[in-house]
């Protein structure tokens, strides 16, 4: 491979996938493959008193809690959630026992004829209702799965000595992935080993959780990705659970199960993007500067504790957006509530905390008769300068290079004047959004929690084995880590086999989340590669190994929260115009530029389709994607309710990389994955208060909302 | 597994109708959704199926000098591209659903299905549309809002089929349609609006209004249009208050997944504003 | 009952529930995994075949009524001449990322092309605007539909 390494390279995947030759889950049979399906709380909370099972067939199983031969627990940062519910149900949709056998109808009439007697609880359904403890919490003694507070110079102080204390509130809604595969498992027991198949984002999270599911040894358990069609966070997590039911259904039963959900089981019972309030109190100074901000983040995270804690810490470490604010103080808390779990969902609490934070500091600007822009710009944070943690901004903050090219590509000064002046007949707007994405895990966790380990085998025809444990679930790592290999070694791409991840054969390189994948992944194989490029002609094998060391200036101490969140940033900026129909209300996207630093890219095609999509789905977030659990059912439980942007939603993207390079990223790269989504529902919001002149204080905008603002502020 | 027909011919199927009762299934568009059970099983239906998708009988769009016949078993597609049907009809049905689903629902599906948030129906019953139901040795003609009594109810027999939908020939010189959905395209309704008119001599000669999925049924009424017939902008422009507030009394939308009750009626009362106001009297002068 | 049908360009019958869905007949029965399913309920596109050269989702047809139907799915596509220029259109544009929407557009933007060999950015977003994607944020695609207008030129 010659030239710059970003020059885009056919996507290794493209044939075998457009041709419909590649196998997801759903697409593998086994001999004597058996069906399964999950019986599910009708209620949010209550006591199993009973289950009345019928007399069941020879060749059906019904598997339940009681085979579960370790521990009754998904493996989690808390062991809270069971496999299969004890003694009481949480959420509805809450998996009590499967269904196992040879024929669909049959499994279907024993399901039907199962009668589970509940106790109904009091349950908790909103953050408000979990906060006044107005029943039996559901987790620990004040319902909160976490409860953080930072703090980062003076606030008190800072707030004492304020002209001027404003104080806004901003609400955010369910997502749901929607990944257009639903999700799906198939578990084999041959020979005392289990083998899960599945699509998942972690095969050692899945294992690991088998490990304590099954109690037994490591050897014992194998975990095998198959091609994955889309994840985005929904396949982070909730894969444990149901690789631990086709696992403990395939060892009862002796042949392989298979447990594929349909849309409707998949929006009800899987994790979506957590709810949240967002309270902002922010002095300013009588040079309209803002000396000190207090914010009070509240998340719904559902039944279980999930990744709810650290999709908190991801939002409390942004609360300050791209700002530099000296006084700061952050509260989260992440509640229990009988609703489905909430979980990981690109972006990972960042979208919630930006979108408040760029609304916030729009209405700020407002408040003290700035232009919002200027306002953003002269709060912007520089190279050098500390974050909410404390942590120093070592790299370069190219944010106002980045703006500047995002204002040229969008017109946006001349536009925002224009479209200011408001007249009623087309209500056009425009807005900016500022924002960055924190790469790989919070502070020193690549080293404390992941201690990611990759593997590089020359084989004895020249070709190279990359052995990681990470997926490619559309990203494109497939491709990308293939060409930083193939250059370091300086053989040509196809020579570099990548296949997808079997824990039998690959190391524990860490899951395929938090866009760490090119980041700390793709920086071991760079360094694995240099390493056998060395050893080539030692043997016609040669493996190398390499385990992730922390960069030296990396100073990070969990338990205060205090120091570097993240190893680095990459940054972005969106800007989004917009028409509002002024007799219905609906939002017509119009334009939409970016502009991001990722670093190096990889390959600039794939990074375009991490932008483009990115960006969808965080317009989706901010405009359609309605999602209410009313008495803890979801409502939009089909891709009839639950709609998301189809190909006539909005128009192009104009999208720009500036040059940047991070010294411990592959050939420089930074993440790219998470970021794009984010700047897009506040760019979009504040199109739209620009359009209508009023105040946007909750995503989704709905047309139903924005009428409701428009007739209350008339 | 219940037995599923699939007859050579439009007698045979009237014949299997009133042997069996049983379901017709001309796309399948609704049935198939509104039915469907695990992957891998077939739907759920409890009487017999009869595909009728297939029979040419009632696949055809036939043209005389009034009247306008279109066979229950057209594909929305084919109308889209049949060079007879009216543009009016053509706007609302390039805006339902997808061009697949397209290609395979069927305008007798859509409206035998009676939701309220059936697209074709307000634009139907704007243009005076009615039925053409058969069963062996009967065919009665009914006006469409006579046919549907309310959400999934026809007054449809259980051995009847539709074969038929007869549109009276009429020159609109104003057609004003508007599809609220969650997604500019490919989603359902919240809400719609229809507004025909003919104007004559700088006076409405001729006018009809409904509005979809806000009550159990379409909401059209004659009395309301009636107060418009014969006036001139001006005259308009002082009636829209009373108009409004006439048809404010009858628009009966629900909360539900995909709106509410209130952006519903607003919005439904905004449009019929903009109509009058907006498109009707500036074509007026 | 007994079902007859042209698949991919091959005569065949089926005996079954004529009730059943066309997508598992194709699936189970013929084992044509290319057609997925995200939805079951006509809304994402991904159990794309072509019936007669257009477009229809297999999730929500009864094979009974697909009774002397030619039908297409991607394994019989892909043999084409067309399909590879798709294939290469889609590659070139970066259509591709998690794919299991990917064989569905390739057959919508078939549909497209052969009634309109050199579509506008309108026709092609209004013709693929039953197939959802959530990878790609659908620009990409379209591109790639574009460039295969182009490159394939003569193919249809
Ligand atoms: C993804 C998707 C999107 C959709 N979008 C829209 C939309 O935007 N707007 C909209 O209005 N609809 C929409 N629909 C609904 C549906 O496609 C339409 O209502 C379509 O016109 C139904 O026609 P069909 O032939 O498929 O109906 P079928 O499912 O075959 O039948 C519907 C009902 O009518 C009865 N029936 C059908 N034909 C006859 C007959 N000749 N005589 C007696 N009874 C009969 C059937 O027994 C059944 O009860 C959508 C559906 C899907 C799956
Ligand atoms: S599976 Fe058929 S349209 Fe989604
Ligand atoms: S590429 Fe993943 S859904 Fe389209």
């Amino acid at each position: 491979m010659k030239g710059k390494i970003g020059k885009s390279i056919k996507k290794i995947d493209v044939a075998e996938k457009t041709g419909g030759y590649a196998r997801y889950i759903a697409d593998m049979r086994f001999e004597s493959m058996l069906h399964a399906k999950t019986l599910r709380s009708s209620k949010p909370r209550a006591k199993i008193k009973g289950i009345d099972i019928p007399e069941i067939p020879q060749g059906y199983y019904i598997v339940d809690r009681n085979d579960v031969p370790g521990k009754n627990r998904v493996k989690m940062i808390v062991n809270d959630q069971p496999f299969f519910a004890e003694d009481v149900v949480n959420y509805i949709g809450e998996p009590i026992l499967l269904v196992v056998g040879p024929d669909k109808e049959k499994i279907i009439k024993i399901l039907s004829e199962i009668k589970v007697y509940y106790e109904a609880v009091k349950p908790v359904f909103t953050i408000e209702e979990a906060e006044k403890l107005n029943t039996t919490p559901i987790y620990g003694e004040d319902n909160c799965f976490a409860d953080y507070e930072i703090e980062k110079g003076d606030p008190d102080e800072a707030f004492g000595r304020a002209a001027k204390i404003v104080e806004n509130e901003y609400r955010t809604g369910y997502q749901e992935h929607i990944y257009l595969e639903p999700q799906g498992m198939i578990g084999i027991y041959e020979s005392n080993r289990v083998t899960v198949y599945g699509s998942m984002q972690c095969p050692y999270f899945v294992k690991n959780a088998l490990i304590q599911g099954l109690g037994w040894g490591g050897d014992r358990i194998r975990v095998v990705q198959t091609t994955t069609g889309g994840a985005f966070g929904g396949k982070e997590e909730y894969p444990s659970l149901i690789a631990g039911h086709v696992a403990f259904a395939a060892v009862k039963a002796g042949k392989p199960v298979r447990l594929i959900f349909n849309r409707k089981e998949d929006i009800q019972a899987t994790t979506k993007r957590h709810p949240s309030i967002i309270r902002l109190k922010t002095a300013l100074d009588d040079h309209k500067k803002i000396i000190a901000t207090d914010v009070d983040i509240k998340m719904d995270g559902g039944a279980y504790s999930g990744l709810s804690n650290v999709v908190l810490q991801r939002a409390m470490f942004a609360a300050t957006g791209v700002y530099n604010i000296p006084n700061v103080r952050v509260r989260g808390r992440a509640f229990a509530t009988n609703n489905v779990p909430s979980g990981a969902l690109r972006g990972f609490g960042g979208p919630q905390a930006f979108f408040a934070i760029e609304m916030n500091m729009h209405a700020l600007a407002d408040h003290v008769s700035e232009d919002p822009l200027d306002f953003k710009i002269k709060h912007m944070l520089k190279k050098g300068d500390h974050t909410v943690t404390g942590g120093v901004l070592r790299q370069d903050v190219k944010l106002d290079e980045m703006t500047d090219m995002v204002l040229g590509m969008s017109d946006y000064r001349k536009k925002y004047d224009e479209f200011s002046k408001n007249d009623d007949q087309v209500l056009r707007g425009i807005g900016l959004s500022l924002f960055y994405h924190g790469c790989a895990f919070t502070g020193s966790g690549e080293k404390d929690i992941i201690k990611a380990e990759v593997k590089l085998k020359k084989r004895e025809d020249g070709k190279v084995l990359i052995l990681i444990a990470n997926v490619d679930m559309g990203q494109g790592a497939q491709t990308t880590l293939r060409k930083i290999v193939a250059r370091t070694l300086c053989i040509p791409v196809d020579d570099v086999i990548y296949e997808n991840p079997d824990t039998d054969v690959v190391p524990d390189s860490g899951p395929t989340v938090a866009s760490r994948t090119v980041m700390i992944v793709g920086f071991l194989l760079d360094k694995a590669a240099q390493e056998l490029k060395a050893e080539w002609e030692k043997a016609p094998e040669v493996e190398v190994h390499k385990v992730y060391e922390q960069p030296g200036y990396i100073r990070w101490d969990q338990e205060t929260f205090e120091g570097d969140a993240y190893p680095v940033y990459s940054w972005g900026t969106n800007v989004v115009e917009v028409e509002v129909d002024p007799v219905t209300c609906e939002i017509k996207v119009k334009g939409i530029w970016g502009v991001y630093d990722v670093g190096t890219a990889i390959d600039e095609r794939i990074i375009q389709g991490q932008i483009e999509g990115g960006i969808s789905q965080g317009l989706g977030y901010a405009t359609i994607e309605v999602m209410n659990s009313k008495d803890g059912k979801i409502l939009q439980d089909s891709i009839t309710d639950y709609i998301i942007p189809c190909s006539m939603y909005f128009p192009g993207i104009e999208s720009k990389l500036i040059d940047s390079y991070y010294e411990y990223g592959p050939y420089g790269a930074k993440c790219a994955g998470e970021l794009p989504f984010i700047g897009a529902a506040p760019a979009l919001a504040s199109a739209v208060q620009n359009a209508l002149n009023v105040q946007i204080k909750r995503i989704p905008v709905t047309p139903e909302y924005l009428m409701e603002t428009a007739e209350g502020e008339n | 597994m219940v037995r599923a027909y699939r007859p050579p011919d439009f007698q045979s199927a009237l014949t299997i109708m009133r042997e069996n009762r049983a379901i017709p299934l001309a796309g399948g568009t609704d049935l198939m959704v509104s039915r469907r059970r695990w992957s891998g099983l077939s739907p759920f239906f409890a009487k017999p199926v009869l595909f009728i998708g297939h029979l040419e009988e009632i696949k055809r769009v036939e043209i005389d000098i009034t009247n306008i016949k279109i066979g229950s078993a057209c594909s929305l597609a084919s109308l889209l591209e049949h060079r007879e049907i009216p543009e009016v009809l053509k706007i609302v049905i390039s805006q339902m659903a997808t061009p697949a689903i397209r290609n395979i629902g069927t305008l007798g599906g859509n409206i035998c299905n009676a939701s309220p948030a059936g697209d074709a129906l307000p634009v139907l019953y704007a243009m005076d549309a009615s039925v053409v139901l058969q069963r062996k040795a009967e065919i009665r003609t009914l006006p469409i809002e006579k046919f549907i009594t309310g959400p999934g109810e026809t007054v449809l027999k259980d051995d009847e089929l539709l074969t038929s939908i007869i549109i009276p020939k009429k020159s609109y010189n104003v057609g004003f349609y508007r599809k609220v959905g969650t997604r500019q395209a490919n989603s359902l309704s919240k809400l719609s609006f229809q507004g025909l008119a003919r104007i004559e001599e700088g006076k409405i000669s001729d006018i009809r209004i409904s509005f979809g999925a806000v009550a159990m049924t379409v909401i059209r009424s004659r009395e309301i249009e009636e107060i418009l017939i014969e006036k001139s902008g001006k005259e308009i422009e002082k009636l829209i208050p009373e108009v409004s507030s006439l048809y404010s009394a009858v628009i009966k939308p629900i909360d539900d997944q995909r709106s509410n009750i209130r952006y519903r009626k607003t919005i439904s009362l905004k449009l019929l504003r903009y109509f009058l106001r907006t498109v009707l009297i500036s074509k007026i002068g | 009952m007994k079902i007859n049908f042209i698949l991919n360009g091959k005569n065949v019958w089926v005996e079954t529930d004529p009730l059943k869905r066309l997508l598992d007949v194709l699936r189970e029965d013929f084992g044509l995994t290319g057609v997925k399913e995200g939805c079951g309920e006509g809304e994402c596109g991904t159990c794309t075949v072509l019936i007669h050269g257009k477009i229809a989702y297999s999730c929500i047809i009864p094979v009974g009524a697909a009774d002397h139907a030619e039908i297409m799915t991607i394994e019989g596509y892909r043999k084409t001449e067309r399909y590879k220029a798709l294939q290469d259109a889609f590659a070139e544009a970066g259509s591709v990322q998690c794919g299991f929407c990917t064989p569905g557009f390739v057959l919508a933007a078939e549909s497209l092309l052969r009634e309109d060999a050199r579509p506008g950015e309108t026709a092609i977003r209004e013709a693929i605007s039953g197939n959802l994607c959530r990878c790609t944020g659908y620009n990409m695609i379209v591109e790639g539909i574009k460039i295969a207008s182009l490159k394939g030129k003569g193919l249809w």
